[in-house]
């Protein structure tokens, strides 16, 4: 990263014995985290979040629910502070209410009789969520891993025809980490993959499918020298982007930056996603160009998801919204409905 | 607040590039290999993304069920590593390089893991076709993945080549006591099916690095065979090299 000349904190290289090896989130820094970077960042993300604190409990002092408008929209897209975060999105993504009309609902799903082999596909992924995170460990108190255990069988439970899929333990857990509650991060599992999300975890996939050929359609327009190297070196969007869409960018990018864009996710609603896709490609457009073959190519798309651009998530927020360009609503309804049919067509 | 991971092959996009596909030719994912032959034979050394020379190239897959330790094995064979606990579920479709050296001829494995849950292999299917070696794998502590065997096999001889390689591995071998599947039953499988079989452990290692020099090897062959070469035997090679779970033989 490059060396800001405002910086609060001395770069003195001793930044490994001030910074905790566990995140705020309970994830463990890597081994080659790059302590003194990290400390120079938050020395200028903490006055961000501050700032933003003040302004947040100012609003919502004396409040216990809130109403979406513009205003609260252009806070939201300034960040959530941890502390709000789980009210606001259960307020904003409809899962507050749905878990007001439907008391004791979560509870029944866990007392009644289990799918064997749903319990046996979820269970297969447990130690395989986030084992990098202390509050995952069986050792932990309270364990997370019992709670995502609960929370992915009831939602397959509520939701037959989708089960379990892979990639929902991750976003189970992200709720989890932020909710800390079961029975929330169940109802916005309910707002994500049955309101905010298309049909990506359904056992056709036919929304994931569909949602890679939009991207596709737009870098078309938008940045037509990315779509022609992908064309020339045969890559598919699938290579590149279906981890993108089905894990929400977790695992992807930064866990702050995620949470971030999870914020406009619940606020939004998906097409979100696609801004983080294109502006990722549009100002990395030149490292892609100069890809050689497929694999350089697909080792180009996992490149331009680290680094300085990703870590700085309040200026990547700011540049999600101006980088691609507009994007309509409008636009991406048509684009799903045409890559849709087209996909339909072809497999049948 | 970011959770960095390593970034292997850090630098690929930036090494000189000397794709040996610069004349591409045509169908499908055709990136390190041609379509038909599956040969890539430069006239000099190529560069892999991680800046190594290789004379060859070859694309493998590894299928078979969520859970049965693909990307495990894949880890082990390119870094030597097992870290208990370390691993995430895979979704998707991802690969890594590497090369190997085989009778003094550099053979580039470009190796696919993909996701195992079924629903994926919608979208995963697609890359079958072009792959030249398949790894299917199932646990021996888990029947259902032993049983599922059959379709995955289907599932290959409908979307894969014709003349792909196809290996049968039984994972998680240093499980003694878990274990539900006798070694006895993948080779029943193995020679009902006509494809060479082993045990591995991506855990202890057994037999990790033969799988694939035995695939590579085999690759090799084909595609560099001199006419007064004998065929090589896949499965006679396996059987001499192969160690059994307990056995010393080297």
């Amino acid at each position: 990263m490059e060396k800001k000349s405002q910086s609060l904190s001395p770069r003195d290289g001793r930044a490994k014995e001030r910074v905790d090896r566990v995140d705020p989130y309970g994830f463990e820094r890597s081994e080659d985290f790059d302590y003194d970077s990290y400390e120079e960042l938050m020395s200028e993300y903490l006055a961000v979040l501050t700032r933003r604190a003040i302004k947040w409990s100012k609003l919502m002092k004396g409040k216990s629910k809130v109403q979406k408008n513009l205003k609260l929209k252009r806070y939201v897209r300034k960040g959530i502070p941890n502390e709000h975060r789980a009210l606001i999105w259960m307020a904003a993504s409809g899962a507050q209410d749905q878990l007001e009309k439907n008391p004791g609902y979560y509870r029944s799903l866990l007392g009644a009789q289990h799918d064997p082999k749903l319990v046996e596909t979820i269970c297969t992924d447990l130690n395989r969520t986030f084992p990098d995170n202390i509050q995952f460990r069986k050792t932990s108190s309270p364990c997370l891993q019992k709670a995502l255990h609960n929370v992915l069988l009831a939602y397959g439970h509520h939701n037959p025809s989708v089960g379990y899929c892979q990639g929902m333990n991750f976003i189970a857990g992200y709720l989890l980490i932020i909710t800390k509650d079961e029975e929330k991060s169940f109802w916005l599992m309910d707002a994500l993959l049955g309101r905010i999300l298309p049909d990506y975890y359904s056992p056709a996939m036919l929304g994931l499918k569909t949602d890679q050929e939009v991207l596709g359609e737009l870098v078309k327009v938008k940045i037509p020298a990315v779509w022609q190297a992908m064309v020339e070196h045969n890559v598919t969007w699938t290579l590149v982007a279906s981890r993108w869409f089905i894990c929400l960018y977790i695992d992807v990018l930064p866990v702050e930056t995620v949470l971030r864009i999870w914020d406009c996710l619940f606020y939004e609603g998906s097409k979100i996603l696609f801004r983080v896709a294109l502006t990722l490609i549009h100002h990395n457009q030149a490292l892609i160009r100069q890809a050689r073959s497929l694999p350089d190519v697909c080792q180009a798309f996992k490149q331009i998801t680290h680094g300085p651009f990703v870590d700085e998530c309040h200026t990547f927020m700011q540049k999600i919204f101006t980088e691609p360009g507009s994007l309509s609503r409008a636009t991406l309804t048509k684009q799903r409905a045409t890559c849709r049919s087209r996909i339909i067509a072809e497999e049948s | 607040m970011s959770r960095k991971k390593a970034l292997k092959g850090k630098g690929g996009s930036k090494s000189p590039k000397a794709s040996p596909s610069s004349g591409r030719t045509g169908k499908g994912l055709a990136a390190a290999a041609a379509p038909s032959s599956g040969l890539v034979y430069p006239s000099r050394p190529s560069i892999s993304n991680s800046g190594e020379f290789y004379d060859i190239a070859f694309k493998v897959m590894l299928v078979g069920d969520s859970g049965v330790g693909k990307t495990c094995l894949l880890v082990r064979f390119k870094d030597g590593a097992f870290l208990a606990g370390s691993f995430i579920s895979t979704v998707g479709i991802d690969f890594r390089n590497k090369v190997m050296t085989i009778d003094a001829v550099k053979v580039k494995l470009q190796i696919w893991d993909t996701a195992g849950q079924e629903r994926f292999r919608s979208v995963t299917h697609a890359y079958y076709r072009d792959a030249h070696a398949l790894l299917l794998l199932y646990d021996v502590t888990n029947k259902g993945s032993y049983d599922n065997i059959r379709a995955w096999l289907t599932e290959i001889h409908e979307y894969a080549q014709q003349d792909v390689v196809v290996m049968l591995l039984g994972n998680k071998a240093d499980s003694t006591h878990d274990r539900v599947v006798k070694r006895e039953e993948g080779e029943k499988l193995a020679k009902e099916f006509g494809v060479p079989f082993m045990e591995t452990s991506a855990k202890s290692g057994l037999n990790v690095e033969l799988a694939f020099t035995a695939v590579a090897k085999e690759l090799k062959h084909r595609t560099m065979k001199e006419p007064d070469e004998p065929k090589f035997q896949l499965q006679e090679y396996v059987d001499k090299e192969m160690r059994t779970v307990g056995c010393c033989r080297s």
